[in-house]
């Protein structure tokens, strides 16, 4: 404590004490109004060594299933679930195979389980089929209504016999449940899916996420007593109606990881490979003699807990400008075509720009995650020059803008803007609306262009309230989404970029951010290729996307065209500012290949949900929704598959317990601050003995008054 | 010689400030304080309006949480509303139910945190086998006994939410006379349900 007791001396030295006394007092008076915030029960995050935990034997008290390992008298707990993925890449479609098998460890003779498992797939996947193993058996599910697979479902769960459901939450996050599984036993779902692969600025890249990270869920609670507890943390919420489907139980980091991956991916590109790199994982590479790469972890398993990431790109001079497929189905011909535009290498005269950085700061960024987007936001600074304007918005409970207006670019603002950034730390809430809200508003002078890039993991439950306003308030503005993380949240960040007529780009390290930066800033100063349309299509065709979006440097034309006879070619038509660009596509002895349509459905499936944003009503949505997933088998928002075993196992008089099966924290992700308690003490003793003894001060300085005098 | 000179016009002056910084602190202290107080009389009053209405009441209009149950220990006099969320925004006003837990009078473990010099200063004087009442808004009440008090280490410990075990968690900070907030220490009490009781019949509905 402080010196707050001192008798009377002799002036000079009275004078000496008081000086030294009011030098201690006072930075101790001007940060006493902050001390709740600085001594904020703040729990440092402890580093825990990831990995399988150990455990004796005698440490077991369930009875859990006990793997041997090299150590004698060392067991790990069996996992309650294991993934298998098998990736097929032929071109730029890909085919995955996903085996998850549920484990019921108990050695109780009436234990009979449910598992639930709330599970990431890419935000393009088209799943299409779910086969069950029991044993030597194969069980195929159907496609059916959702309300229909759920009962088909519920109803042979409560038969006892065993089943298997598959239902989709968002397009990047799905659910998979099953049923009855017999003490000791082990049931296998097999589910899979298409997706095309993505090009981006000369590299395809695949992406598997392997886990749903903790979502943020704003709203009130909908509380609904004596209903049975849900599988999710969260409760249900006016704003996010389904929380609790969506917020799967988390693991704290330091009981261990669970949930092992296995993964192997035969990529057939199509052309000579140059690089093949994971960026996340380590791999081995074994090339095939006709060409074809065999690609496996260099471990058998790696824990569910970040994005797993593949990139390749084209040996040299071996760069395909036009990708072009065809698939006849019945009477229906499918055509799929992914066409490059020339990339321009020449230095581009710049426009002047106005640019908003939005910077997410919630408790889901602690860690890591805030490190990649502190350095990625002070990159982007430094590539202001001094014709543009700027500003710098942060959210997490509550939004903060360093500037009240857009500031030009000058040494003072910079200086400012790199400390404001430098102290930013990751806590709190993703309430993301409001600062989206501030960003998108405003007009900036005609002369600029204005680009709003969005540092975020996108770690929310309400992307479709966000979706609508980026929608109807983006004006002349530009949405460039940048992903931060190990698994952020794809799906917001293409479809948020998409309706914010940018585009978006992942970093998922800290060693990516430089490069990632610059590839970005390729596509905010180079001119954007607009006005695409294709020509040569018939009335009755359809084609998805309908409407062609603007291109960023090194972004490929992609479509997919339904049609009764596929026509000999189409002419792609659009203009880089001024400058029309033009180019014919052979379509007609284009290479066979089969998914066309379940690819163009899948985009037919999208096209119709963005529909309902820009106004359809939701009935007729999801009849016309409905009547492409069913007819070509895939899960949608109104569509699951189930499968359903013939005969039953479970005795009735037996109970069944649901397991949520629980999920990693992603990787560099903080517990204490997304899970964490909050501090539990106030200030107020400490604020009464401060200002009691500063009433004291003032009291002896009234004393020496006189003294000095 | 030092530049600032000391004439007893600064040291007025400078008293004055003093005068002005302490009255100020012991302002905003004895509010922290008032606050934890008062505001419990207002939850009061909005806590049987949930009770009458079966929605969430807000206490005052521009609160952003709101009664979740009534927590007593008739054994200590203590009768406190405990609040939607456990933020520090809450806790200012009463123990905040941590939703990662098991909703109020619902099966499983439900966790509430409160600050240990005002609402959960009581803890400290739990003993075992104490009794805890928890009524929610449905007109559940849950009675728990105190099974175990302990000290952890929030950087380290983690709070086991074990399946088919219905438990009550109180936490708060710890050491509980400690001046400054913000140690890593934390006081936790465990109790165990004894029974539920129902006031008064809920309507079935099934899913």
């Amino acid at each position: 404590m402080h010196p707050h007791s001192f008798s009377r001396r002799r002036p000079i030295a009275g004078r000496r004490a008081l000086l030294l006394w009011l030098t201690f007092l006072m930075p101790f008076i001007s940060w006493a109004g902050g001390l709740p915030v600085l001594l904020a029960c703040g729990e440092e995050p402890v580093p825990h060594a990831a990995g399988m935990p150990w455990m004796a034997l005698k440490d077991v008290t369930q009875g859990s299933l006990l793997f041997k390992t090299n150590q004698v008298g060392r067991y790990i707990p069996a996992q309650l679930l294991k993934t298998d993925v098998q990736i097929a890449v032929t071109g730029i479609i890909a085919r995955t195979t996903l085996k998850q098998e549920f484990v019921n460890p108990s050695r109780e003779k009436d234990d009979w389980a449910e598992g639930i498992y709330v599970f990431p797939l890419p935000e393009t996947a088209a799943v299409d089929h779910l086969r069950m193993k029991v044993g030597e058996r194969t069980i195929v599910g159907d496609i059916k209504e959702r309300a229909e697979a759920k009962k088909v479902y519920e109803q042979a769960k409560q038969e006892g016999k065993r089943a298997s459901l598959v239902e989709q939450e968002r397009p990047n996050m799905f659910t998979t449940s099953v049923a009855n599984i017999a003490p000791g036993d082990k049931i296998t779902v097999e589910i899979e899916y298409q997706e095309t692969v993505r090009y981006n600025q000369g590299t395809f890249s695949l992406r598997f996420p392997m886990v749903v990270g903790p979502r943020y869920i704003p709203g009130t609670p909908v509380v609904m007593e004596d209903q049975p507890r849900s599988h999710g943390w969260s409760l249900d919420t006016d704003r996010v109606t389904d929380a609790s489907r969506i917020t799967p139980p988390v693991q704290p980091p330091h009981h261990g990881m669970i949930n092992p991956v296995s993964l192997t991916i035969d990529l057939a590109a199509g052309f000579p490979l140059g690089k093949v790199e994971s960026e996340y994982h380590d791999i081995l590479t074994i090339a095939e003699p006709d060409g074809r790469q065999h690609i496996s972890l260099r471990q058998d398993h790696v824990p569910a807990n970040k994005d797993f990431q593949l990139t390749w790109q084209p040996a040299p001079g071996h760069i395909p400008t036009a990708t072009v497929y065809r698939q006849q189905q019945g009477d229906s011909a499918y055509a799929f075509l992914m066409v490059t535009p020339p990339r321009s290498d020449q230095p581009i005269t710049q426009v002047p720009r106005e640019t908003i950085f939005v910077i997410d700061t919630s408790g889901s960024m602690a860690g890591t995650s805030i490190e990649q987007a502190k350095a990625a936001l002070l990159l982007a600074l430094h590539r202001l020059t001094a014709q543009d304007r700027f500003n710098v918005i942060q959210f997490n409970s509550v939004t903060h803008v360093l500037f009240s207006q857009p500031q030009s670019v000058t040494t003072d603002t910079l200086r400012r803007a790199v400390h404001y950034v430098e102290q930013l730390h990751a806590n709190g809430g993703t309430e993301i609306l409001p600062a989206l809200k501030m960003a998108l508003k405003g007009t900036p002078p005609s002369t600029h262009l204005r680009q709003v890039i969005f540092l975020t993991d996108g770690q929310v439950g309400n992307e479709d309230e966000l979706f609508d306003v980026i929608r109807s308030q983006l004006g002349t503005s530009r949405l460039f989404t940048i992903g931060i993380g190990s698994a952020p949240n794809s799906h917001f960040m293409r479809k948020a970029a998409e309706f914010g007529r940018g585009t978006f780009t992942h970093i998922g390290s800290t060693s990516e951010v430089k490069a990632q930066m610059d590839a970005i800033f390729r596509k905010l100063e180079r001119p954007v290729l607009t006005d695409l349309h294709v020509e040569g299509l018939e009335g009755t065709d359809e084609m998805f996307p309908t409407r062609i979006p603007d291109l960023y440097d090194g972004e490929p034309v992609v479509a997919a065209l339904k049609t009764r006879t596929i026509p000999t070619n189409v002419i792609i038509k659009g203009s880089f500012g001024s400058a029309p660009w033009t180019t014919t596509v052979a379509l007609k002895d284009s290479p066979l290949r089969d998914g066309l349509s379940v690819y163009w459905a899948r985009q037919k499936i999208a096209s119709l949900t963005d529909q309902q944003r820009y106004g359809q009503d939701e009935s007729r949505t999801r009849q016309a929704v409905l009547d492409v997933a069913l007819a070509h088998h895939l899960v949608s928002k109104y569509t699951s598959l189930v499968a359903v075993d013939t005969e039953p196992v479970r005795p009735t008089d037996k109970s069944l317990i649901t397991h949520a099966m629980k999920t990693n924290l992603p990787e560099g992700q903080d517990y204490q601050a997304i899970f964490g308690l909050p501090k539990t003490a106030t200030s107020w003793q400490l604020q009464i003995l401060l200002g009691l003894a500063t009433l004291v001060a003032a009291g002896l300085l009234w004393g020496f008054r006189k003294q000095v005098a | 010689m030092s530049p600032i000179r000391t004439t007893p016009r600064t040291l007025v002056i400078l008293s004055v400030c003093l005068l002005a910084v302490g009255l100020w602190q012991i302002g905003e202290g004895s509010w922290i304080y008032a606050k934890a107080r008062l505001a419990q009389y207002l939850l009061q009053r909005a806590w049987s309006r949930t009770l009458a209405e079966e929605t969430t009441v807000k206490p005052w209009p521009w609160a952003d949480t709101w009664p979740v149950a009534r927590l007593t220990v008739p054994s200590k006099h203590i009768d406190l509303i405990v609040l939607n969320g456990a933020y520090g925004r809450t806790l200012a006003f009463g123990p905040g139910y941590a939703e990662s837990s098991s909703f109020p009078g619902s099966p499983g473990t439900t966790i509430l945190t409160g600050h240990r010099d005002t609402h959960f200063e009581f803890l400290k004087q739990l003993k075992q086998d104490d009794e805890i009442m928890l009524e929610t808004a449905a007109g559940i009440t849950r009675r728990y006994l105190v099974q175990d008090s302990q000290i952890v280490d929030a950087r380290t410990a983690s709070i086991d939410l074990p399946d088919g075990e219905d438990q009550l968690v109180l936490v708060t900070c710890y050491p509980f006379d400690a001046i400054v907030p913000g140690g890593a220490l934390r006081y936790v009490v465990t109790a165990v349900e004894i029974d539920v009781q129902r006031n008064r019949t809920t309507v079935e509905t099934s899913s």
